[in-house]
Formats: C-alpha cells, sequence, structure tokens
C-alpha cells in the first residue's frame, strides 16, 4: 500500500499540525491535509497530526450529556454514529473502523445525564466528549492511508498526562485539565522509533494520574497541539484553520484589517485574550515556555503565509499591532476616603471578588478610588451575583455598578513609546464616555472602556485613524500583510483600477503648463453617477456641491439626472452660473446657522429648503407667507458616525435639529405656512458600512409615522470611498438592498441621497512637484509645490492620500519619506512616513490621489503661494 | 386620478356605506364616506380563510368591525352627525359605539381642541334577538403585541395547557419575530386603510390617538368566529383602566379601550350579538405592570427580541437600538419596571444602554413618577408602580449609584411616604376582571408565585 518509509535521522525535526473541525469534517479537505503532512515529511520532518471532532460533533456529545431522557440520548447517539458512519462512506473508508468507538457512545449515553455534579459523572461526561476525537481521528487515520501515507494512529491519551493544579476545582480537573509543560524525552524516543510518514492523535483530550480520561476545556484542541509541540519540542506548531491567521481587527467589524504576518508570543496573547477568536489564549503559554513558534495557517488557502507567532524581536520599533473589543463589560468602582492609608483594604476588597467567584480583568485606581472590569460571563448574567458582590463591598467603600460596556484594547508593544503619536486616535473619543483607562507596565495594551453604545461603529474609525497616525504601520511588510477583504471579499470589492494609470502622458502635458494642478476626469465622475443612479431605492440624488463646485462637474452630473445640495447662497449661485435653464426645484438648499433671511430669499427663488433648527422657523413664523410649501427638516438622530471627529455630526456638534424640538419645529413650520414634507438626517462623512442609511432611514421612518405630511427621506450622503489600499469599497449592491427593504416596509415614503465625495474624489488628482529633498538624521522630507493651501484634508483631518512619482513609475517604491508642502506650518504635511519610488528626486511629477471632494475647494491664500490650477480631462468612455 | 377635496370644515355627516366578503380572497371590504363624497374603503384579508361555519354570526361579527373601526375616518373630520346606511345597530351597541367614538377619541380630542362629549349620537335601531351559543371549539385566540404583556399571557395559559393560535394584526415583523419564537401557531390579518386617507391628510384632516384596541377586539372576534376559537385573549393589565388626565370635570385616558370598561361592554355585546360561548377578556386584568415585569423576568428566551418601546419600528434588526429607542416613556417605564426583577447586566443587555444612569433622562421619569410632572400619554404603570421600583433600586448597592436612582434617593424619596414605597403589595393580584371561570384559578397561582 504505501511506498518504504525512508528512516530520518535521530535528530530529525518535529512538526506538529493541528486541523479543527471545520477542516476535518470535509472530506474534501483531506487530500490537502494529506499533501500538507506528505510534504513535510519529504523535507526531512517528523510529523504529527492533531485533529479536532467533526464540526458539531462537540456539541452533539454535550446535548447527549445534558439531556434527561435516555430515549432521547439513545436517539442523539444513534444520529451522531450514523454521521460519522456516513462520514466514513464519504472517505470511501471502512466504517467498520469506528465499531468500538460507537458501541462505547451507546454505553456511555445510556449511563450518562444531567446532575449528579460529581466526580464520577464528570468522568462519565468525560469520557463520552472524547469520543468526538477519537472518531475523527480514526477516520483521519483511514483517509491518510487511502491517500498513500504511512499513517499510524495514536491515542492522545497515551501521551499527554494531565496533573491537578493548586486552585483547579473538581470539575475542572475532569473537564478543564492541565498538563505540565516540557520536552518529554521518552515520547520523543518512543516515537522517533516507530517507523511511520506521519502520526495522527486527538486534540482535547490527555489522562489523569488514575489513568482515566479528561478533557482539556474551550479550545483544547489548540492546547493538545500545543503541548504536544513544547513536549516533543517541536520546530513548530501549525494551526489550520478557514482564515490565514489572527488580523489587525476582527474582519467583520473591520473588512480593512489586516493580515499579521509576525507577532511575539506576548503580543498574540494580549490579541487572543482581549478578543479576537481566532485562537484560543490558553494554547499559547506552552508554547512560549518551551519557544516553539506558533504559524497559523488557512486550509483553503495554503499558498498564504499566515501569522507566525515566535519569540520576542530584539530592536522592534514600538508599533501597534491590533485592535480588539469585547462587549458586555461591567466596571465597578469603588470610592472610599483615603484608602492607602488603610492596610489590607486592596486585598479585602479583592477578598470579595473571589468568594463571589469574580475574575477582575482591568484595574484603575486613585487615592479615594479603585475600578476593575468583569468580563462578561452567563454567572453574571443568570444570577444576582453582581448584586451581592456590590452589597458586601458597600461594607467597605462606596460602590458603582457601571454597565455595559464595551473594552477597546490597542495591542502592541512599546505603546508609551508611541503615546504622541495617537493624537487624533484619541480625539475619537473625545465625545464617547470612557470611564476607564487601563495601561499595563509590561506596555503591551491600551484599553479604553467605555459606554457600549458609544463603542458602536467605533473600531473601523480608529483602525483607520491607527494608520493615518502611523502608530499601526500598515507598509511595514514584515508585519502586516494583505487586508481581509483583498484576500476573502474577492476583486469586485476593492477600489477598481485608478483612471490615471491610463492618462499618464496626458497628466504630464497638463503638469507641464505649471504645477500644483487639479486633474478631474469627466468618465469617473459619470461612471459612479450612473452606479448610483442604478439603485432602484432611491428615488431622487441629490450632489452635495460643497465636495467640488467646478462647473464642469455640476454641468456632468445634471446631465446624469442629478439634483443639487447647496449649503450657502454662494453655492447656489454656482450651480444657477453654471447651469442657467436649470428648475430651481432641482436645487436643494440646506445651510446651517444662517440667518433667517437667507431661508426668506431661498423660499423666494424657488429652491427646496431644509431647516435644521428652530430660531429661523419661528423667524418666518409671524410671516405666514409659506403659501403651503414643502420643506425639509434635518434632525439630530444622536451619535454620529464618519472619517474623523471632525467630520462627524450629531450629539456634540452644531448640526441638525434635536428630536425634542420636532414638535415644536412642526408648529412653528405651520405657523409660517411651510409644510414639513421630508425628514432629512445627515450622520457624517466616508461611510463604507453598506447598513449605515438603512438605520438611519430607519430612524427616521419611525420618526414620520406620527407625520402624515412626510412624504420622503433624505438619508443625507457621507457614501465613502476607501483611501487606503485594500479597503473594500463601498458595497452599493448592498446599500441598494439594504434601502430596498426600508421601502417595502415604508411604500409611503421616498428615499432621497446626497453624496459628495462618493462621486468625484477618485475623479480628481493633484499634481504637484519636487521641489527640495532634505535630509534630519535618518528622516528625508520631500518637498513639493503643493502644501496645505492646495489641499488642507491631510493637516485637517490626518487624511491619508495615496502619493506615486509619475516619473519613476517602473522603479521599486521603498524610499521612506515625509511628502511636505512649502507652507510655514509644522503641520503643512500631504504624507507621512510613505514608502515612494527609489531615487524619488527634485523635479520628479508626483500625484496625490483621491483628491478629487475637498481638494481645490478648500485651497487657500494662506501665506499667499496662490491658488492651484484646474483642470478637466473628458474622453469618451469606453463602451462595454 | 385627481384627489377628491376635502374641506374638513364643511363636512356635515359621516356615513357606514357597506360591508362586503370576498369569500375567495378571505378579504372583508368596509366602505364608509363622507357627505356625498367618494367611498373609503379598508380592506382586511384574514389569511387562508374557511367557508365561515357561522355565517350569521361572522356577518354580525363583519358587521361590528365596520362600526368600530370607522373611528379611524370619523375622526378625519368630526363632523356632527352619524348615518349607518342599512339597519341601525341595536340600541346596547350603538351606546357602546358611542363610548368608543367619545371615550376613545378623548385624548384626540383634547390634543385637537374640540369636546365630543355629547355630540357623538349612533342612530338606534330595534332590539335584536339574543345571539346563540355556536358550539365554538375550546381554543384561545391570543392577541400578541410584540412587547412583555402577551408573551406573559401566552406562558400563563401554556403552563395550563390551553390551546391557542396566537394574532396579530399588521406586517410588524418585530411581532412576527416574537410569534415565531414561541412556536405556537400564529394569524396574521392584514389591514390596508383606504389611501384617500393619506390625501385627505395633506389636506387637513385631523389626526391623532384613535382606540386601537378595540379595532383589533373586533377584528379578533371575526377571526375566532370564522377560524372557531371560543376565546379572544387581550393582555390588559390593571392600571390600563386608569385615567391619565383629568381637567375640569374632563377625563381622558389614553388607553381607554384597554380599560376594563370597555373591556366589559365590549364582551357583553361580543356574547348579545354575536356568539354566546364567545369569551373575550383580557387576562392580565388582575395583575400590576409589576407583577407582569416580574413574570417577564423568568422568561429569559424572549428577552435579546421583545419589545415594547413605542417607537415602530417596521425592520428588524439585530441592535438593541433597532428595538428599544430609549427615548420615548414605553421604553423609559419597562427598564425601570424590570429592573427590581433582572441582575443588571441582563437587564442592560436588552437595551444596550442603562437608562438610568442618564441625567438627560430625568424629567422622562420625573413624568413616570408624577413627580412635578403628568404622567405621559402612553400606556406605562402607574406612578406608585414606578416609585415603588425605584425605591427598589435605592435600596441595591449595584444601582443605588446611577445618576437617575440617586437623585431619586436625595431629592424624591424623602418627599414620599414609606409605606406606599413598598413592592410587595404593588404586586398583589387585583379583584376588578372579567376572566372567565375556567381562569380564575390562575390568580391564586400568581398570588403563591
Amino acid at each position: 500500500m504505501t511506498e518504504a518509509t525512508r528512516p530520518l535521522p535521530p535528530d530529525a525535526p518535529w512538526i506538529v499540525l493541528k486541523f479543527g473541525g471545520s477542516s476535518v469534517g470535509r472530506a474534501a479537505c483531506w487530500p490537502t491535509i494529506a499533501g500538507l503532512a506528505r510534504e513535510r515529511h519529504a523535507a526531512g520532518a517528523r510529523v504529527l497530526l492533531v485533529v479536532s471532532a467533526l464540526a458539531g460533533a462537540t456539541d452533539a456529545l454535550k446535548a447527549i450529556a445534558d439531556h434527561a431522557d435516555a430515549d432521547e440520548r439513545r436517539r442523539l447517539a444513534a444520529e451522531l454514529g450514523q454521521r460519522h458512519i456516513d462520514f466514513a462512506r464519504e472517505l470511501a473508508v471502512d466504517p467498520g473502523l469506528l465499531s468500538p468507538w460507537l458501541a462505547r457512545l451507546a454505553e456511555l449515553a445510556a449511563a450518562v445525564g444531567p446532575g449528579g455534579d460529581c466526580a464520577g459523572s464528570w468522568a462519565r461526561q468525560a469520557e463520552l466528549m472524547a469520543l468526538g476525537e477519537l472518531m475523527s481521528s480514526t477516520l483521519g487515520n483511514a483517509a491518510l492511508r487511502r491517500a498513500g501515507l504511512d499513517s499510524r494512529w495514536l491515542d492522545a491519551r497515551d501521551c499527554l498526562l494531565a496533573q491537578a493544579t493548586g486552585n483547579q476545582g473538581e470539575w475542572a480537573r475532569w473537564l478543564a485539565a492541565s498538563v505540565p509543560v516540557g520536552r518529554d524525552e521518552a515520547l520523543r524516543e518512543r516515537l522517533a522509533g516507530r517507523a511511520a510518514e506521519v502520526f495522527i492523535t486527538q486534540g482535547f483530550i490527555a489522562r489523569n494520574g488514575d489513568g482515566c480520561t479528561v478533557l482539556l476545556g474551550r479550545g483544547g484542541s489548540d492546547t493538545s497541539a500545543a503541548y504536544f509541540g513544547a513536549s516533543l519540542a517541536a520546530a513548530r506548531v501549525e494551526i489550520w484553520s478557514d482564515v490565514a491567521g489572527l488580523f489587525s481587527a476582527n474582519p467583520r467589524e473591520v473588512p480593512g484589517a489586516r493580515l499579521l504576518r509576525r507577532l511575539d508570543f506576548e503580543e498574540a496573547q494580549e490579541i487572543a485574550t482581549t478578543g479576537a477568536r481566532m485562537l484560543h489564549p490558553r494554547c499559547l503559554s506552552p508554547l512560549r515556555r518551551s519557544g516553539v513558534p506558533l504559524w497559523i495557517r488557512d486550509t483553503g488557502r495554503p499558498e498564504l503565509d499566515g501569522t507566525r507567532i515566535g519569540p520576542e524581536v530584539p530592536d522592534a520599533p514600538p508599533s501597534i499591532k491590533a485592535i480588539s473589543s469585547r462587549r458586555g463589560v461591567t466596571l465597578v468602582s469603588m470610592e472610599t476616603v483615603g484608602m492607602w492609608q488603610q492596610v489590607g483594604f486592596l486585598a479585602d476588597v479583592f477578598q470579595v471578588f473571589r468568594r463571589h467567584g469574580l475574575s477582575v480583568d482591568l484595574i484603575g485606581s486613585a487615592e479615594t478610588n479603585v475600578t476593575v472590569s468583569l468580563d462578561p460571563s452567563e454567572n453574571l448574567v443568570d444570577s444576582d451575583v453582581l448584586a451581592a458582590l456590590c452589597a458586601d463591598l458597600a461594607a467597605f467603600c462606596r460602590v458603582r455598578a457601571i454597565t455595559p460596556c464595551t473594552a477597546v484594547t490597542f495591542v502592541g508593544r512599546g505603546m508609551r513609546g508611541l503615546l504622541h503619536r495617537l493624537r487624533d486616535v484619541l480625539a475619537e473619543f473625545g465625545s464617547l464616555r470612557v470611564h476607564l483607562i487601563s495601561q499595563s507596565s509590561n506596555d503591551l495594551n491600551l484599553t479604553f472602556v467605555l459606554d457600549e453604545v458609544d463603542a458602536e461603529g467605533l473600531l473601523p474609525r480608529l483602525h483607520d485613524a491607527l494608520i493615518a497616525a502611523g502608530a499601526l504601520p500598515a507598509e511595514d511588510d514584515a508585519v502586516f500583510g494583505p487586508t481581509w477583504a483583498q484576500l476573502y471579499a474577492g476583486a469586485g470589492s476593492l477600489r477598481p483600477r485608478p483612471w490615471w494609470r491610463d492618462r499618464l502622458p496626458a497628466l504630464a502635458a497638463l503638469a507641464a503648463e505649471g504645477t500644483p494642478c487639479y486633474v478631474y476626469d469627466l468618465a469617473t465622475v459619470r461612471a459612479r453617477a450612473r452606479a448610483l443612479g442604478a439603485l432602484g431605492s432611491i428615488a431622487r440624488w441629490h450632489y452635495a456641491v460643497k465636495a467640488n463646485p467646478h462647473p464642469d462637474l455640476l454641468r456632468t452630473l445634471a446631465d446624469q439626472g442629478f439634483d443639487f445640495e447647496c449649503v450657502s447662497p454662494g453655492e447656489l449661485d454656482a450651480v444657477q452660473a453654471a447651469l442657467p435653464s436649470l428648475p430651481a426645484q432641482r436645487l436643494l438648499f440646506t445651510p446651517n446657522m444662517a440667518p433667517a433671511a437667507e431661508y426668506r430669499a431661498a423660499l423666494a427663488r424657488g429652491v427646496r429648503v431644509g431647516f435644521d433648527a428652530l430660531e429661523p422657523l419661528q423667524a418666518l413664523a409671524g410671516e405666514a407667507s409659506g403659501g403651503g410649501t414643502a420643506i425639509a427638516l434635518r434632525l439630530d438622530l444622536g451619535p454620529g458616525r464618519g472619517l474623523h471627529a471632525h467630520v462627524r455630526t450629531g450629539q456634540d456638534s452644531k448640526f441638525g435639529l434635536p428630536l425634542a424640538d420636532l414638535p415644536a419645529a412642526i408648529a412653528a413650520a405651520g405657523d409660517a405656512g411651510l409644510r414639513v414634507e421630508v425628514l432629512h438626517a445627515h450622520l457624517g462623512s466616508g461611510i463604507l458600512d453598506p447598513g449605515h442609511w438603512r438605520e438611519v432611514g430607519l430612524q427616521l421612518a419611525s420618526l414620520a409615522e406620527g407625520l402624515p405630511d412626510v412624504v420622503a427621506l433624505n438619508l443625507g450622503g457621507g457614501l465613502g470611498v476607501p483611501y487606503q489600499p485594500g479597503q473594500p469599497a463601498l458595497d452599493l449592491a448592498a446599500v441598494d438592498a439594504a434601502l430596498a427593504e426600508l421601502r417595502r416596509a415604508y411604500p409611503r415614503l421616498e428615499l432621497w441621497l446626497e453624496p459628495g465625495r462618493y462621486l468625484v474624489a477618485e475623479a480628481g488628482v493633484l499634481l504637484t512637484r519636487v521641489r527640495q529633498l532634505k535630509r534630519k538624521g535618518a528622516r528625508l522630507f520631500v518637498g513639493v509645490d503643493a502644501g496645505m493651501h492646495t489641499l488642507l484634508r491631510p493637516a485637517l483631518y490626518d487624511a491619508w492620500h495615496p502619493v506615486a512619482n509619475l516619473d519613476r513609475a517602473e522603479a521599486p517604491v521603498d524610499l521612506r519619506a515625509d511628502v511636505v508642502g512649502p507652507i510655514c506650518e509644522s503641520t503643512d504635511t500631504l504624507a507621512a512616513g510613505r514608502l515612494l519610488a527609489q531615487g524619488t528626486t527634485t523635479g520628479d511629477l508626483l500625484l496625490v490621489d483621491l483628491a478629487g471632494a475637498y481638494g481645490a475647494v478648500m485651497a487657500s491664500d494662506y501665506n499667499l503661494r496662490g491658488r492651484p490650477r484646474q483642470c478637466v480631462l473628458d474622453a469618451q468612455e469606453a463602451v462595454p | 386620478m385627481s384627489a377628491p377635496a376635502f374641506a374638513r370644515e364643511a363636512i356635515g355627516r359621516f356615513e357606514f356605506r357597506q360591508v362586503a366578503w370576498d369569500a375567495g380572497a378571505g378579504q372583508a371590504s368596509l366602505a364608509y364616506g363622507f357627505d356625498d363624497g367618494p367611498d373609503l374603503v379598508e380592506r382586511i384579508v384574514f389569511p387562508g380563510a374557511p367557508v365561515p361555519a357561522h355565517p350569521a354570526a361572522f356577518d354580525a361579527a363583519l358587521r361590528l368591525v365596520h362600526l368600530i373601526a370607522g373611528v379611524s375616518y370619523f375622526k378625519a373630520a368630526v363632523p356632527p352627525r352619524i348615518a349607518v346606511l342599512g339597519p341601525a345597530p341595536a340600541p346596547a351597541l350603538a351606546t357602546l359605539l358611542d363610548a368608543v367614538y367619545t371615550d376613545g377619541l378623548a385624548e384626540f380630542a383634547w390634543r385637537n381642541g374640540i369636546d365630543l362629549r355629547g355630540k357623538v349620537c349612533f342612530p338606534r335601531g330595534a332590539q335584536a334577538a339574543p345571539a346563540p351559543a355556536l358550539g365554538l371549539p375550546r381554543s384561545s385566540l391570543v392577541a400578541i403585541g410584540g412587547g412583555k404583556d402577551s408573551l406573559v399571557s401566552i406562558e400563563l395559559l401554556r403552563a395550563r395547557n390551553e390551546a391557542m393560535t396566537l394574532a396579530h394584526v399588521g406586517d410588524s415583523p418585530l411581532i412576527a419575530a416574537v410569534a415565531g419564537r414561541t412556536g405556537l401557531p400564529v394569524l396574521n390579518i392584514r389591514r390596508q386603510l383606504a389611501p384617500e386617507l393619506f390625501e385627505y391628510n395633506r389636506q387637513g384632516a385631523l389626526n391623532g390617538h384613535i382606540p386601537v384596541t378595540a379595532i383589533n377586539s373586533a377584528l379578533l372576534v371575526a377571526a375566532a368566529v370564522l377560524y372557531g376559537h371560543d376565546a379572544v385573549v387581550f393582555s390588559n393589565e390593571a392600571s390600563a383602566s386608569s385615567a391619565t388626565l383629568e381637567q375640569d370635570g374632563r377625563v381622558v385616558n389614553h388607553q381607554w379601550s384597554k380599560g376594563i370598561d370597555f373591556e366589559r361592554a365590549f364582551a357583553a355585546q361580543v356574547r348579545a350579538g354575536i356568539a354566546a360561548d364567545l369569551d373575550y377578556f383580557s387576562l392580565l386584568r388582575p395583575l400590576t405592570e409589576l407583577a407582569i415585569t416580574r413574570e417577564f423576568a423568568r422568561l429569559t428566551r424572549y428577552h435579546g427580541h421583545f419589545s415594547s418601546c413605542n417607537r415602530n419600528f417596521r425592520l428588524l434588526g439585530a441592535k438593541p437600538r433597532e428595538r428599544w429607542c430609549g427615548q420615548c416613556p414605553k421604553c423609559h417605564f419597562v427598564f425601570l419596571a424590570l429592573a427590581p426583577f433582572l441582575p443588571k447586566p441582563a437587564l442592560v443587555a436588552i437595551f444596550g444602554r442603562n437608562l438610568l444612569d442618564d441625567p438627560s433622562l430625568a424629567g422622562d421619569f420625573d413624568a413616570l413618577l408624577e413627580w412635578r410632572r403628568h404622567k405621559p400619554f402612553e400606556c406605562v404603570g402607574e406612578a406608585a408602580e414606578s416609585r415603588a421600583a425605584m425605591a427598589a433600586l435605592a435600596r441595591r448597592p449595584d444601582w443605588r449609584e446611577d445618576a437617575l436612582v440617586r437623585r431619586f434617593a436625595a431629592e424624591i424619596q424623602p418627599a414620599l411616604a414609606a409605606s406606599e414605597l413598598a413592592i410587595e403589595p404593588l404586586l398583589a393580584p387585583r379583584a376588578d376582571h372579567a376572566l372567565p371561570d375556567r381562569l380564575v384559578g390562575l390568580i391564586d397561582a400568581l398570588r403563591r408565585a
């Protein structure tokens, strides 16, 4: 069956590979597993595979153990047995191999049952639960042999011997046991003596001193792999699953999160314990103590290197590697007078926590206050333990239980050396209720505990801000890999190839006439407008003129059927100048803090008007001259969302009518002879979450229920454009689907949107020439003729714009530099710590991408260096 | 299609025109009109409707629906005369209708600055023969609203092995989702208002609160006759009977059609005019809000799904704030009333935030406590219940430092009599109810709980 196994030298290294239930339980994965084992053996390594139970099998076994009814237990056991028999057939291996395990399953299913929290029942439960791995490894062994490998099945219980630890309860000794960590020479010799290409064994299970089966607890298979790695003194342990590794944030919340290529054990431990579910925190400690590296890999994408976790890299520069969050955190704040004078105060306090079985996570303290955090646990939600704890603590101090909170943690080595870079990152917390900040002395983390509602949508913003601030150096390829979206969301989710790559000669010609110069591509504007126009759920589109009032852009968008949203009389004039025959009703005037006279003039002009304050409505109320004209009311729905604290609106911002003023505003509108037909909200910009507008619409629609005059909801703009590479683009189809659902629920209400950036940002680039290079120590400044007077966004918002050297398009991009302007301000930076083309020098033409929105229109005369030129490119679009 | 003109002030007459039943589609069409204006047709769909086994009773039930649901249209203009085309209602029914259109619209009238007392007069027809018993099967049709009350009813009935079908009117996905979690059969009655009503609104129709429970009660009675149930069960509690506002001898109860007076009058009308063996009652009538929240606190499997918020979220969201706006009196009251009976982390997980630690809500909670403010026009518990719940929290170390609890203890509690602040007396079942005999034992069970 197998070819003769080549003997390996006695000192051949061990590699432990662990496969989870989703890989093990799919027949199609076994050729991959066999291939990976064969490859490593061929390279001269001894290979041990550690496998989980088939996906769902452990839960099924737990259900059997918990069921009170013996017949039902037998039925569930038979069902699970059949699933394994079916899987054996699918693998084309002999189902008869399962017979001893199936017999034991039937016996144990009859014997177990809930209740009887004693050693005997836990022992039976452990033995029952172990069957999942025993069966999967038996089938796996046969599948490997069938694939032509000389595979040997190994009983993990003969290799891992659990020992009770001091503070371990009886339950944990059976169901969450620990194995002493260390090199096991006897095991190494025993296995080295057996001729085999590969060994396969079980995760999750071990044996205790009495020879009984015990379990290693949640995440037990990862822990088993780590124990085996340590006892075999393996060259490495590889954990194979369905994701390539750890990411810089939870990809479900932050699709722009980056794969972490390299981490040290301590960093990985922090990431695993502060929220990442990818890796069980328990598995790292045995490896760290034994110095065995851990690799995380994707079974479906074996070509990816994944995450490699090893010992600390000496002299690595400080950086933030990841952000994570945990919801449902409870803070217990204890206030007393002069606690430090009271010897034993903390000991007394913590004794109370211990007595109630509550484990404290974070601690913050002052002279008169200690505040600790409790991670969410079933105990806290199901029982009155928090009330009992607080009652006992009340004997020492004034207690306050703050909940629900979310803990947001920045993880990385050398956090304290990065504080100066976090200015704009910390600004994100500006209007949020932060209750506790904790930073450990090992300098690996920085945690903020804040109100759970305030943490919604925060992670993507923090992630972007950390990259923009250079605190999370995403351009460092040694540490940060591709984004999750690049790896898993498909090419369609990313930004298409920029138009300018195909227009280099035209750009060079325009630059020759003078820089700095903005160039707009009308074909791109048209393409974006058409993409939006295709969304069936939107009845009316408005272009937010403030993004870029260039007349050619306005004309292009008018041709595409867009109306125009203006925030000042000047913008109204600009649109009417560019489009003299445009009907006034295609203009929407929504100013902020404008005098009543501006509203009066706009109403007289015949444009549609939106109010976001009571005062101007009341000023018009006396006049009752509205004649039933329809108006919009812009509401403040609460917490804003968006790119940066400065471009978010709501709550603490000056925009929008507070909800409490809505009845008064409706009344004032009535007195003014105006009718509120549109409710409007705009909650910020740069939003890439496709569910956002549905949520805004849902809030507005439920308010409109009581307002029969309302016929339309203006959900604002804020349609985001990804500025950083690898960030997924806004999924318009998902936006449309979410809004279509809203339309069906509220057929009476039309939906409107008013994007600006989305239509023009990608259409514009800024051309600028290098005027001077300056070196200061290790730092290189590339001085260009554009600055904050040309493009204010980087200085104002810490905005991140891609920069390319058009004169060195083919050169490797490895020159780290700050691209700065000529303005006398220290914030006059267009791009900080960026990689540019090798050899970039004075006279080169640089392109700042994604500059079509809030670029030229925000340019200023500061330093009297003049305003940038603006040019327009228009070519016939290629017909698809 | 040109919109019909609607000059509210000039309208003199509201007409009940006709009821039509399309057996094939299971659809009832209810026609109304103002003066000589066009028909305003409301459509009601009973899904999968069988051929009525008791046609006379079903006709009478649809007629009752027609007469009660007219309140949505009548209120657009509130004309001085009411006309019923076809036979006029029997005297007892006319009296009930007068009450529905006066007391049921009391809040509407108060808010619109009009006084309907003595101005609504349905025509009186001949005394009708009493309705016979139909031999309806022993089964309850239970109204479900997606909030805590109906879930408590459902679980109380389930514990007594009562056969039941759940019913809801309209297309709320939240109610559908909550009903789905019960695992019981569900009937969803669809109701489509006459589209002209929206146009009338633009032309100045009056708007405001209508006695929607009266309409839903009539719809469920018709459904009970049609599908065969011998009981229609609602979940209105003791405090629904008390007035929200009394001013110059004028009594306004926001939830009049949820009160015991309506319940008794309506139940009598159902037995006399539709089916002698069809019960209509509120299972929770003996219970206070606090007694209900205590029961509901135990039903943990609904905690992450139900909502009693009165912002109508017609779409389902995964986040607590898509079920709980956190700003309306219902959100505030349910939070407060559940707090004494749930671990704090479990309660705040339901709402996604701690409403009692938000100083900006002080005025809203004052209104619930009737502390220097009127109780809001909402279906919320009595001030005594809110005060007792708050006092209970003021005693709990895990709550007492939260902003609004601390404020209560420092500023409000000292002015209240300690004897009024005990929760226990407020949990005791009340005697004023209309439960059928077979369910009276439930009260003893609750007393022992």
